[in-house]
């Protein structure tokens, strides 16, 4: 108990680390003695700054003094945000050797260099090249009796891209490898353009590319025993 | 602001309220300015930075003011002593080598104490014994640790110890008895 009590002095004087502070007044709680001490020194303690002479405060300290702080505080709070950044940096830094980190921004100018470009070329066509339809064909069934297949031919351009696209009802279903095979007729030669088959409600769609100033006088339609036709096989169904 | 009390004006100023810092410094800078000036041997550049740097404590310190543990203006006073050692210690080291040449233990002599004395404490201290006396111009005004003033005494440590103990108790007297007349 002796030895607490000794830490009275400098614990009075503020010379005890934080530790031994928060020591010695725990120790107060418990020692009547030390209470009743530090109660008495701590008056004169306290009453040793009352020593000074007042003096005249001079007008400009306050500016001085004031915009001392409030300018220091602006830079502080302007620093603290630094080195918030500088510290994701780091942290950022740590999650990567160099290569990942190369390898990474590559990768992330890949991106955005191809999302540029994608943009772009969509732009571009989007306000350029609009899609027209240059032609419409109506198909009629081959036989002329009865009802069968009709439907409409188009075709598309888009700036230098030409597209023929084919639509076509009331189609019979196909068997096995069967396929309708759309013929592009021109100066009495066929050439392929596509095949299709249609769905339940025998309804057929086709899509199909025209070579660079490839131009056609008819399309016919014909039941094809499989895909491999290079000229007509089977029967026509319908055509232009 | 004017009704606020010091801790509720340090609770704004916590917040970052400019004006609560502004009634703080209207309020207490007499006192603190008389304080510092006497700790900074009228030195007015050093207090006017002394100065600075406790409003600055004030403003960005972490540590509240709590009621409970005591008046504001002991809160303030001790901020503000400490700030003008540290602010000490840290010239001291800048010119350790011209003072250690002039090194004496002489009677601390302070610019403004030469002035009129009519303050109580003052003629409190100045009725105890000499050394003590000393020890609490060294200790207390000069910023010397008790360790160092031991070392400059060239006395044992808990001699200066039981002498501050006795300059307090002294002091204590000695201002009770003024309030009795």
């Amino acid at each position: 108990m002796r030895r607490d009590c000794d830490y009275l002095i400098p614990y009075i004087a503020n010379e005890l680390k934080e530790s031994e502070n928060v020591a010695f007044e725990e120790h107060m709680k418990n020692c009547a003695e030390c209470q009743k001490e530090y109660k008495e020194l701590a008056k004169a303690w306290n009453a040793l700054p009352f020593e000074y002479k007042e003096i005249d405060v001079p007008e400009s300290l306050k500016g001085e003094v004031l915009g001392f702080v409030f300018e220091h505080d602006k830079g502080s709070s302007e620093e603290a945000f630094m080195a918030k950044i500088r510290k994701l940096f780091v942290l950022f830094k740590s999650q990567f050797t160099p290569v990942s980190t190369s390898i990474l921004a590559i990768l992330l100018l890949a991106i955005v260099g191809l999302g540029i470009a994608n943009v772009q070329e969509r732009g571009h066509q989007a306000q350029n090249n609009p899609i027209e339809i240059v032609a419409t064909i109506p198909i009629k069934s081959a036989n002329q009796s009865h009802s069968g297949p009709t439907g409409i031919a188009y075709i598309v351009q888009q700036g230098s891209e030409k597209k023929l696209i084919l639509q076509v009802h009331e189609l019979s279903g196909v068997e096995g490898s069967q396929v309708y095979q759309v013929w592009l007729l021109k100066n009495g030669l066929r050439e392929n353009g596509g095949i299709f088959k249609p769905d339940e409600n025998g309804s057929g769609v086709l899509t199909y590319q025209l070579a660079e100033g490839q131009t056609f006088d008819q399309i016919g339609i014909t039941v094809e025993p499989d895909s491999n036709s290079t000229q007509p096989r089977g029967e026509k169904v319908a055509g232009s | 602001m004017k009704e606020k009390n010091a801790a509720e004006l340090m609770r704004l100023v916590n917040e970052k309220h400019n004006e609560a810092l502004e009634e703080l410094y209207e309020r207490y800078i007499k006192l603190v300015y008389g304080f510092v000036m006497k700790f900074c041997n009228g030195d007015e550049e050093m207090t006017k930075e002394v100065i600075q740097l406790v409003f600055l404590r004030l403003w960005t310190t972490n540590s509240h003011y709590d009621p409970l543990q005591g008046g504001f203006v002991n809160w303030l006073l001790t901020i503000t002593r400490n700030i003008c050692i540290d602010y000490l210690r840290k010239e001291n080291r800048h010119t350790q080598r011209h003072q250690e040449e002039h090194e004496e233990i002489a009677e601390p002599v302070n610019v403004i104490d030469q002035r009129v004395n009519t303050n109580v404490i003052e003629k409190a201290k100045n009725k105890l014994p000499k050394a003590q006396k000393k020890l609490i111009d060294l200790l207390y005004w000069k910023g010397y640790s008790l360790s160092e003033i031991a070392q400059l005494e060239q006395q044992p440590i808990g001699t200066i110890k039981s002498r501050l103990h006795q300059a307090l108790k002294g002091l204590r007297k000695q201002l009770e008895l003024e309030d009795l007349k």
